[in-house]
């Protein structure tokens, strides 16, 4: 199935280049993407003897064991340099398919030993270097000498703090993370084979002892069950499978069929180029580079998912039809269902209304444009958005399991979670609205001796509040939504309704609840939705 | 009585707009203030209830030492002072009688006005000044749904409500059809008439400040250039008051 990625990437350039946007910006983001990919995404795996052992290694720390591999960096190397365009496209498709050849080559790679030899300090100094470079970026703008300061003492600092017992206590991977894999000479493997041979006696004996399916000799690595004995993995060496895929594999495919695809574009029409190709090619190559890492990380697979289907009918087929009331046995999931409803409505609206009789208030302290007075009321501001900040950053779910905790299951506990998240977020709106008020009825209030009190009343007032009941509706409708879930952490409502039934495998009356949910979300958006229009 | 003494006014970003203004205006004048856009005008009236501050010299209104009001005796101060803006500058989702009401403001104590307690004086002088702008049927209305000019119009009435020593207008009839400049000019004219107030007027056609005023102040890049009757206006100094500008610019 590896084949599938290179076809995706050249399905993307194929794409771009018959929308006639440039061809060339795909040549150029394939090519830096797959230099960055060359030194940081994981290539292979070296297994150790315990699970924790095993180092992915990149195609550069790959580098001492199959020299070929550089080609991926000179493929990438030569496609980013500027050049005329047919020229660039004759470089880009040797290197896609020079690419593809030797990927495809070191997957079929037998089984060898390596030693691996840690490079300490480089992430270290990779990582400090690019903390150094974002803050230099961000502050270039302001003074080009405060930015060089800034970015080399961050940078120096993180690489010390990283690189010495601090960084290495707290992130005990980090030291020598960066591995070259050096192989062992072939008499080496013969050595550990017939050890292995050798000691095998003595191991079937004992898994006979305890009833074990006996072991056969084997005659190559690749016949080894897990990884190399304890006492070599403790060493430092490795057994690598270049035949197992990681990311960095998927990735090098993918911009391999990427390269080559826009190269070819490229090649028999020169003009798929725009002016600012290198920059939005760097882009796309950023994209990509997030991209694939976090595909593999949520351990994405369409294959699983062809799998389980059976399961997904079978779950369709328990909840059809829906259970709407069976009298014989006293339940009435339809009426329970209206009820647990209501309930989910009613904690919703009771938490946007104490967040809403909060936030009026404090808005007004977190409006700059009402704040400017002393520094008294300056820090008010900033103690007020600095609440706004870190409760927005809190979730109404995590509030709620802590409200759970103190106040016990049931509605209490979500509607004051809530209204306590809900606070940070109207009042943040609230004071947004306060700021961009027309000036000028301010003025003509300031004009006419009216107090401080009396302008805020009369000037600033009237004019927002028509904006703070559109945001309330707002919060309103997504409250709702969040008191659904709200149920699943034993907060009450249809929620709760709905774990329930499944947890008692009674899918037949879930399915009402999922379908009603449907229902009142839509109605509730709507009818808010024509409310505010109304209203601003 | 308005004194200014080598008044000067400079912005925190070195912007100079007044410069040394010596002016004397005495009770119930009708004064003109002409100049281009930028001369200084409109900071020489904010100057005049403390909305701008002089950072030189000294200007004084009835008396009082305007720059050096703050907080409640700037409040006190301001409610005898009426401005109308350019802009009109109403709370547009209010009524006509509600922002004249604001007029009033100044008078009660802030906790009446918080809750619109207003007496029925101050209803009274709100209704009459609507009625004498010609707005009487439309003290109800949302200022929203009024034209340009009748939104100017709650905006004088506002000022009147006041009941001012002194009204100044920023460019009233600015923002609006030529055509009501001289509803606007007039309804300042017959006030300032009836009651004697004192009216400043910022105006930048020459014609019309010809046509109402008596006293004409000019100002040119901060400085006041021209001061004296109308009539001493000559078309030669006119276009030098504008000309220099031009020059400026």
């Amino acid at each position: 199935m590896t084949w599938l990625f290179p076809l995706l990437g050249f399905l993307v350039a194929a794409l771009a280049a018959l929308s006639r946007s440039s061809a060339r910006r795909y040549l150029y983001a394939g090519g830096i993407a797959l230099l960055v990919a060359f030194f940081t995404f994981p290539f292979s795996s070296a297994i150790g003897y315990l699970s924790r052992e095993a180092v992915y290694p990149t195609p550069a720390g790959l580098l001492p064991s199959w020299a070929p591999l550089g080609l991926i960096a000179l493929a990438g190397l030569l496609a980013v340099l500027p050049l005329a365009p047919r020229l660039q496209g004759l470089l880009g498709t040797i290197g896609g398919v020079v690419v593809l050849l030797v990927s495809y080559s070191w997957l079929a790679q037998p089984v060898f030993l390596a030693k691996i030899v840690p490079l300490p300090g480089l992430t270290e100094a990779a990582i400090a270097f690019l903390a150094g470079g974002l803050l230099f970026l961000m502050l270039r703008e302001r003074s080009l000498a405060l930015a060089l300061v800034v970015g080399l003492v961050v940078a120096g600092g993180s690489f010390t703090l990283l690189n010495g017992p601090v960084g290495h206590t707290y992130f005990p991977r980090l030291e020598g993370y960066y591995k070259l894999i050096r192989p062992l000479p072939a008499e080496e493997s013969e050595h550990l084979i017939r050890e292995y041979n050798q000691g095998l006696a003595k191991t079937n004996a004992l898994r006979e002892e305890i009833g074990l399916k006996l072991l056969k000799p084997i005659e190559s690595l690749a016949d080894l069950e897990g990884g190399v004995p304890k006492d070599l993995a403790a060493e430092g060496v490795r057994l690598v499978r270049p035949s197992s895929l990681r990311y960095g594999t998927t990735a090098v495919l993918f911009l391999a069929g990427l390269l080559l695809a826009s190269s070819l574009f490229l090649m028999r029409n020169p003009e798929l180029v725009e002016a600012g190709d290198r920059v939005s090619g760097l882009t796309a190559a950023a994209v990509f580079l997030i991209l694939v890492p976090s595909f593999y990380a949520t351990e994405f697979s369409l294959g699983r998912l062809v799998e389980g289907w059976p399961f997904f009918v079978n779950f369709l087929d328990r909840s059809w039809p829906p259970n709407l009331a069976d009298p014989a046995h006293n339940i009435f999931p339809l009426q329970e269902v209206a009820s647990q409803m209501a309930l989910t409505v009613e904690i919703a609206l009771v938490g946007t209304f104490l967040a809403m009789l909060f936030a009026i208030p404090s808005s007004f302290l977190a409006a700059r444009n009402l704040t400017r007075g002393s520094a008294f009321t300056r820090t008010v501001f900033t103690l007020t958005r600095a609440f706004y900040n870190i409760d927005r950053g809190i979730d109404t779910l995590i509030l709620a399991l802590i409200f759970v905790a103190a106040v016990g299951l049931g509605p209490f506990a979500g509607v004051l979670a809530m209204a306590i998240h809900s606070i940070a977020d109207l009042g943040k709106l609230y004071s947004e609205a306060i700021e961009n008020v027309e000036r000028g009825p301010i003025e003509a209030l300031e004009a006419v001796g009216a107090s401080g009190t009396n302008v805020v009343r009369w000037a600033i007032l009237p004019q927002v509040l028509p904006l703070f009941v559109a945001y309330t509706l707002y919060r309103f409708e997504i409250n709702f939504r969040v008191s659904i879930v709200l149920g699943f952490v034993g907060a009450g409502g249809i929620g709760f309704f709905i774990q329930n039934a499944m947890a008692s495998g009674q899918y037949d009356q879930m399915i009402i609840g999922i379908i009603a949910i449907v229902i009142v979300v839509n109605l509730i958006d709507f009818g808010s939705s024509w409310l505010r229009s109304k209203l601003v | 009585m308005i004194e200014a003494h080598d008044l000067g006014v400079t912005f925190p970003n070195g912007t100079e707009a007044l410069k040394g203004i010596n002016v004397k205006i005495d009770d119930g004048e009708f004064v003109a203030v002409i100049g281009l856009s930028g001369a200084g005008k409109s900071t020489f009236l904010r100057t005049l209830n403390g909305l701008v501050k002089p950072t030189q010299g000294a200007v004084r209104v009835g008396g009082v030492d305007v720059g050096r009001l703050s907080g409640r005796s700037l409040q006190r101060f301001r409610r005898t002072v009426g401005f109308i803006f350019q802009q009109f500058n109403l709370v547009t989702r209010l009524t006509a009688l509600d922002n004249v009401l604001h007029g009033r403001l100044g008078y009660l104590p802030t906790w009446r006005g918080l809750l619109g307690l207003y007496g029925e004086r101050d209803y009274a002088l709100a209704r009459t000044y609507l009625e004498e702008v010609g707005l009487a049927d439309k003290q109800h209305v949302r200022v929203d749904a009024l034209s340009g000019g009748q939104q100017q119009r709650v905006a004088i009435a506002r000022a009147m409500a006041q009941e001012p020593q002194l009204v100044l207008a920023d460019e009233p009839m600015a923002s609006l059809d030529p055509r009501l400049s001289d509803v606007i000019l007039g309804l300042l004219k017959d006030y300032n008439e009836a009651h004697g107030v004192t009216v400043l007027v910022n105006i930048h056609v020459l014609e019309l400040a010809r046509r109402y005023a008596r006293r004409v102040l000019a100002f040119n890049q901060g400085r006041l250039v021209f001061d004296g009757p109308v009539e001493e206006l000559t078309d030669e100094l006119a276009e030098q008051i504008y000309a220099g500008s031009l020059e400026a610019l």
